[in-house]
C-alpha cells in the first residue's frame, strides 16, 4: 500500500491569492443570469486578486486564460463558476496542474444545472442566487489544502466473469493482447446461451458453429486460467489490486487470486413467460429460447406429440415493453430480428406462420433484409394494438387459438398455430442482486447494471476497475456482445499496460488521538473500507484509501469527532455557510 | 520493409466520437497515434448536436472533455484538416502518405484571440451551422474546436490582407503551402463516419422547396444554444415561433427505391429526442410525430420514447408521410393516413422538420480503394465476420469502427471504437502478426 496516510499541514497556508472565471457557457448561463454582475462583484471578496467572464471557460481559450492568470498573478486558488463539476471538473483540475498549481486548490461552482437551466424564468433571482454560490465558493477556496496525488500499481491480470460468447471474446483478447486471464463460469461447460441456439442471426450459422472455435481458442491458451462450474464468492480490494476468493461449485474448494482489472459479463436469462398467453397451459407454446433449443431437423415438430406442425405463430413483445412494469419495461432489442429470422427459415418447413408484433425493429446490419426475406416468403406479419394484447386459448383437445385486432385493417382474426412461439424479453440472471452486490455495480430500471456513462463510458462502471460486456449491459443480441467485449478488454488492457493508476485524494481520515474503536464507522461504510488496526495500542480504526469513494458516511456518524474528510472538512463547509449567511463586510471582519 | 524493428503507432482516420475512442484506447496503451481528421477540427456529427438521447445530455457538453483528453493526450498526434493520400505496406508495417492541408494561419503562433476573424470582411454561409448560421472567410468551425486555430477558407478568402495586419502573432501566412507528410505504422482503423442522406430527394415532402420544411440537422443548430439563432426555435421564413410543430421520420431510410434498404438506426430516437426538445421549448405546442416503426431498442431507448408520449405529451402517427404542401396561409400541411385508425389526414404546421437516415460518406469508396478493403452494396465498409471479425476489414491490420461499417447510434459507436482499438493493438503487440 502506497498510503502512509499523509496529514497536511494546514497551518503554513499561503496567502490565498484567488482567480474568479465565469463561464457564459453560450447561451447556457449568461442568457439567464447576469454573468458580468456576478464576476464584478467576485472582485470585492477577500482573497480575490482577479475577476472575469468568459464565453466558453471549458474551450482552449478558456483553459488558456486560467493558466495566464495563475503565472502571471500568482494564484494559488482558482474557482470557475460553470456547469456540474462532474462535466468539467477533470478539465479545470488538469489545467491547474499544468499551471503548477495542486488539483486540490480547484473549486468548481454549478451555475448551470443547478441556476440558469432550473430557474429560467427568474433571471433575477437566479443571478442573486448565482451571487451565493460564487461568495460561497470563494469562502472554501481560501480554506482549500493541496493533496497529494496518489497512484497504486496494477495486477497485470483480468477477472472475467461469465463464460458465454462476451467472456470468451474477452479473455481470449487480453490475453493475446498478452496479459493473464481468469475465466470463472458458474455452469459446467463454457458457452452460455449461444452454445446452445441452432440459428444465430443474421450470419446463417448455428451457435455451436460460432461458440466452439472460441471455446477452443480459451481451453489452448496458456494466458487463460479457465474456471468452470465456479462463481466469485468474495471480492475485495481496489482498481489495480482486487483479491478474489473463486469457489468451485462442485468440490466447494477455494483458490485465491489476485488480479488488476475485472470483467463482468455475467449475459442475461431468456424470460419465463408465466402467466402470459397460456404458456403454461400447452406444450406447444414455447419461447424464442426453447424454439431455437430445439434440435435441428428437416421438419418442425411439435414438442407435445411430435407431429409435424404446419401452423406456427409468433408473438412479439412478451414480457418486454411493459410500461409501468418494474424490470419489463425495456425493449429486448434482438427479438424483432431474431424472430424474422427464424420465420423465414422455418417457413420452407411449415404452411403458414404469422408473426404477431408491436413495432418491428430489425435495425441492424442485414436485420432489414431479414424481414424482406420473411415478407417475401410470405410470412403474414400482422401488428396489435398496445393496450389490446392477443388472446391465447388452449382448448380441452391442446388446441391453440390466438385471438387479436389487426391495427391495420381494424379487424378481429383469429388462428390455430400447432406451435406457439413467445419471443420473451431477456433480463437479468436470477443472481444478478449477488453480483451487483459483490462488484459494487449499481442497475438500471431494465435491472441490468449501470455504464460509467450511457453515451460516452457505456462499458465502464461506477467501480474503477471494473468494465461491463454484453448483455450484462442492457439487453442485445450476440455480435453486439462480442464488440462490447473487445472494447471492455481494451478498457482493462489500457489500465494494466500503464502499470499504474491514480486514485483519489478526497477520502477520509481516522485521527488516532481521538478514535473511540467503538466500529460505528466500520459499521455504516457502505464500501467497505474501514476496518480495525489491531497493531495500533489501543486498536483504532484506519481507512483503505483506494477503497474510500469519499462519501462522508462515516465522518457524519463518528460520535468522536475523529473524522477528517479530505476536501470537506469542517472548515470548508463551516466557511460556505457563513459566506452564505452573513454579508461581505461582517464576512470580512468576523470571517477567517 | 526496410528494418524489422516492431512499428509501436497506428492511424485512425476519422476524428469523430468513434474515432476519438479508438485513438485514445490506443494511445492509452502507450501506442503512438496519428488520427487523421479530414475537417478542421474534430469532434464529428457530435459537435452539432444539441441534446443526445434518452439522458438529455448536452452533447457539447459531453464531448468538450474529449475533445481535449485527445488534444493533450502525449501518445496522440492530432493531423487535423488533413487527407490520407495513399498507403501501401501490409499489417505490421504500413507506409501512409498524409497532406496536411494549409490552414494559412501558422499552428504554432495562432492563439485563437478571434481578432482576424472580427476584421474579415467575407461573410459565407457557415456549414457546421448547416448554412443557417454565417462565418467569415477566417474562422473556428465552433468554440470549442480541436486544435483550436484558425483556418482561411481560400475559395472565399478575397485576400485583402486584413487579418494578415490584425494578427499580432503573424501567425498568418496567405502563401502557406500543404505539407506532405510520411509515417509507418502497424495498425490502421477506419472511423470515418456518415452523412446526412439528402432530403431534397423526396421532392413530395418540400425540403428546399417550401419554406419552413427543414432537416433534423438543421433543427439541432436552431435549438443550440451556440446556434444562430442563439437557441430560439422560429421559424426561418418569418422570425415567428412554430406552434404546431411535425416530425417526419425514416426520410431515406428502409426505401429500397432511394437505395437506402437499410434502417438507419438512430433516426427515430434523435427524432424522439427532437421533439421532445421542442415540448421543452414550448410546452403548448402541438407535436407530432410521424413514424412506420418506432425503433426504441437501446439501452433506456424504450423508457425514454413512454416518457416523451406520457409525459411530454409527444403525439405519435403511424404513417408514412405522402405529402408536404403549403396552405395560402402559409402553413404546412401534412398529408398522411394514420395507419392504426386507417384515417386519411390532413394536419397543419407551422414548422416540418424531416428526420433523414444516413448514409455512408461520398469519399469513403476513395478511401476504402487506397486502403483495399472492400465496400458493401449499401455503400459501408465491409466487416469480415458478425461474430468473429465484426471490427475487422477484410485485410489483416485494418479495423473499422462507428458509423464507417453501418449505422451506429453514440454508445454503440463508442463501443466498436474501444474494439478496433483492442484489435490494433493486439497487432502492435506481436509485432504485426495477428496473435
Amino acid at each position: 500500500m502506497t498510503e502512509a496516510s499523509q496529514k497536511i499541514d494546514t497551518a503554513e497556508k499561503r496567502e490565498p491569492r484567488i482567480g474568479v472565471f465565469v463561464c457564459h457557457c453560450g447561451h447556457n448561463i449568461a442568457g439567464v443570469v447576469d454573468v458580468e454582475e456576478v464576476s464584478e462583484k467576485a472582485k470585492s471578496l477577500p482573497g480575490v486578486v482577479f475577476s472575469t467572464h468568459e464565453m466558453f471557460m471549458c474551450a482552449d481559450a478558456g483553459q488558456q486564460l486560467i493558466k495566464d492568470k495563475i503565472d502571471e498573478l500568482k494564484l494559488n486558488r482558482v474557482v470557475v463558476a460553470s456547469c456540474s463539476p462532474r462535466m468539467h471538473e477533470p478539465t479545470f483540475r488538469r489545467v491547474c496542474e499544468s499551471a503548477g498549481l495542486n488539483r486540490y486548490l480547484f473549486e468548481q461552482v454549478n451555475l448551470r444545472e443547478h441556476v440558469s437551466w432550473c430557474h429560467m424564468r427568474q433571471p433575477e433571482a437566479a443571478t442573486e442566487k448565482a451571487w451565493d454560490l460564487v461568495r460561497m465558493a470563494v469562502a472554501r477556496a481560501r480554506q482549500l489544502d493541496e493533496l497529494p496525488i496518489k497512484q497504486v500499481d496494477v495486477t497485470p491480470r483480468t477477472l472475467v466473469v461469465g463464460g458465454g460468447i462476451a467472456g470468451l471474446r474477452a479473455a481470449l483478447d487480453i490475453a493475446d493482447r498478452g496479459f493473464e486471464a481468469v475465466l470463472v463460469e458458474k455452469e459446467p461447460e463454457l458457452g452460455g446461451h449461444v452454445r446452445k441456439w441452432t440459428h444465430l442471426f443474421p450470419a446463417d450459422e448455428s451457435g455451436a458453429q460460432v461458440i466452439s472455435p472460441l471455446i477452443r481458442h480459451v481451453e489452448r491458451h496458456k494466458l487463460i486460467d479457465v474456471m468452470t462450474n465456479s462463481k466469485v464468492a468474495e471480492f475485495g480490494g481496489y482498481i489495480g489490486n482486487f483479491d478474489v476468493k473463486i469457489e468451485n461449485l462442485k468440490t466447494h474448494k477455494t483458490k485465491t487470486v489476485q488480479v488488476g482489472t475485472v470483467v463482468v459479463a455475467t449475459g442475461f436469462r431468456p424470460f419465463e413467460p408465466e402467466g402470459y398467453y397460456a404458456y403454461e397451459q400447452s406444450e406447444n407454446i414455447v419461447t424464442l429460447a426453447q424454439l431455437q433449443e430445439l434440435p435441428p431437423r428437416a421438419e418442425l415438430r411439435r414438442p407435445s406429440d411430435g407431429r409435424i406442425v404446419k401452423k406456427l405463430a409468433f408473438i412479439g413483445c412478451v414480457g418486454s415493453r411493459e410500461p409501468g412494469k418494474k424490470g419489463h419495461e425495456h425493449c429486448s432489442r434482438h427479438c424483432c430480428s431474431a424472430v424474422a429470422q427464424a420465420s423465414a427459415d422455418l417457413k420452407d418447413r411449415v404452411d403458414e406462420v404469422l408473426i404477431l408484433y408491436q413495432d418491428i425493429r430489425t435495425y441492424g446490419r442485414g436485420h432489414e433484409e431479414l424481414h424482406r426475406l420473411a415478407l417475401s416468403k410470405h410470412v403474414i406479419y400482422s401488428k396489435f394494438p398496445r393496450e389490446e394484447k392477443p388472446t391465447v386459448h388452449v382448448d380441452d383437445d391442446g388446441n391453440i387459438k390466438v385471438t387479436w385486432t389487426d391495427v391495420l385493417t381494424g379487424d378481429q382474426l383469429e388462428f390455430e398455430p400447432e406451435l406457439l412461439v413467445l419471443a420473451t424479453a431477456m433480463i437479468p440472471p436470477d443472481d444478478v442482486a449477488e453480483t451487483a452486490n459483490l462488484f459494487s455495480l449499481t442497475r438500471s430500471g431494465d435491472g441490468f447494471f449501470n455504464p460509467e456513462h450511457i453515451k460516452l463510458a457505456p462499458l465502464t462502471t461506477h467501480t474503477a476497475g471494473v468494465m461491463i460486456a454484453g448483455a450484462a449491459q442492457a439487453a442485445k443480441n450476440a455480435s453486439e456482445s462480442v464488440i462490447d467485449a473487445s472494447g471492455a478488454a481494451a478498457k482493462a488492457v489500457g489500465l494494466m499496460a500503464r502499470g499504474k493508476v491514480e486514485i483519489e485524494s478526497t477520502v477520509s481520515h481516522v485521527i488516532p488521538e481521538l478514535c473511540s474503536a467503538c466500529h460505528t464507522c466500520i459499521t455504516c461504510c457502505p464500501y467497505g473500507a474501514i476496518a480495525m488496526d489491531e497493531e495500533h495500542d489501543p486498536p483504532v480504526a484506519y481507512v483503505t484509501e483506494a477503497k474510500c469513494h469519499g462519501c462522508g458516511t462515516c465522518a457524519a456518524a463518528c460520535p468522536s469527532n475523529a473524522i477528517i474528510m479530505y476536501h470537506s472538512t469542517d472548515n470548508q463547509i463551516m466557511a460556505m455557510i457563513e459566506a452564505y449567511l452573513c454579508p461581505t463586510d461582517m464576512e470580512q471582519q468576523g470571517g477567517n | 520493409m526496410s528494418d524489422k524493428k516492431a512499428i509501436n503507432s497506428a492511424m485512425v482516420v476519422g476524428g469523430g466520437v468513434a474515432g476519438m475512442q479508438a485513438a485514445l484506447d490506443i494511445a492509452n496503451q502507450g501506442y503512438k497515434v496519428y488520427l487523421v481528421e479530414k475537417s478542421p477540427t474534430i469532434g464529428g456529427r457530435m459537435a452539432q448536436l444539441d441534446k443526445t438521447f434518452p439522458t438529455l445530455d448536452c452533447s457539447a457538453c459531453i464531448l468538450t472533455p474529449r475533445l481535449s483528453e485527445v488534444s493533450r493526450h502525449p501518445n496522440i498526434e492530432l493531423l487535423a484538416y488533413a487527407d490520407l493520400e495513399e498507403v501501401t505496406g501490409t499489417v505490421g508495417d504500413f507506409l501512409v502518405t498524409v497532406i496536411k492541408r494549409s490552414r494559412y494561419v501558422d499552428e504554432e503562433k495562432c492563439a485563437a484571440c478571434g481578432d482576424c476573424t472580427e476584421v474579415c470582411p467575407v461573410e459565407v454561409p457557415n456549414e457546421f451551422d448547416r448554412g443557417l448560421g454565417i462565418r467569415k472567410a477566417i474562422y473556428t468551425p465552433f468554440p470549442q474546436a480541436t486544435p483550436n486555430i484558425y483556418t482561411i477558407d481560400m475559395e472565399n478568402c478575397i485576400r485583402c490582407k486584413r487579418c494578415v495586419s490584425e494578427c499580432q502573432r503573424d501567425a498568418i501566412d496567405l502563401e502557406m503551402q500543404d505539407e506532405r507528410l510520411e509515417f509507418r505504422v502497424g495498425a490502421i482503423v477506419i472511423a470515418t463516419g456518415y452523412e446526412m442522406f439528402d432530403v431534397s430527394r423526396y421532392p413530395r415532402l418540400g425540403y428546399a422547396r417550401i419554406p419552413d420544411v427543414i432537416d433534423a440537422l438543421e433543427y439541432e443548430r436552431l435549438i443550440n444554444a451556440a446556434g444562430p439563432t442563439q437557441g430560439h426555435l422560429i421559424r426561418l421564413s418569418d422570425g415567428k415561433i412554430p406552434k404546431s410543430i411535425g416530425f417526419i421520420q425514416c426520410v431515406g431510410a428502409r426505401d429500397v427505391a432511394k437505395g437506402v434498404p437499410y434502417c438507419s438506426r438512430v433516426c427515430c430516437m434523435y427524432g424522439i429526442k427532437n421533439a421532445v426538445m421542442a415540448k421543452e421549448h414550448y410546452p403548448d405546442a402541438e407535436v407530432n410525430i410521424y413514424y412506420a416503426d418506432i425503433r426504441a431498442f437501446g439501452k433506456g431507448f424504450e423508457e425514454f420514447y413512454e416518457m416523451a408520449r406520457t409525459r411530454f405529451g409527444v403525439n405519435f402517427f403511424r404513417g408514412r408521410v405522402a405529402e408536404v404542401t403549403r396552405t395560402q396561409e402559409g402553413r404546412l400541411a401534412v398529408k398522411v393516413e394514420d395507419t392504426l385508425s386507417a384515417k386519411p389526414m390532413e394536419i397543419e404546421h407551422d414548422l416540418v422538420v424531416l428526420s433523414p437516415g444516413i448514409v455512408p460518406p461520398q469519399d469513403l469508396l476513395r478511401l476504402s480503394e487506397k486502403l483495399g478493403v472492400s465496400v458493401r452494396n449499401d455503400g459501408y465498409i465491409d466487416v469480415s465476420h458478425h461474430y468473429f471479425g465484426p471490427v475487422d476489414t477484410r485485410i489483416p491490420g485494418v479495423f473499422v469502427c462507428g458509423c464507417a461499417d453501418g449505422p451506429k447510434d453514440i454508445p454503440d459507436s463508442v463501443t466498436a471504437g474501444s474494439a478496433a482499438a483492442m484489435k490494433a493493438t493486439i497487432i502492435l503487440s506481436h509485432g504485426g502478426q495477428s496473435s
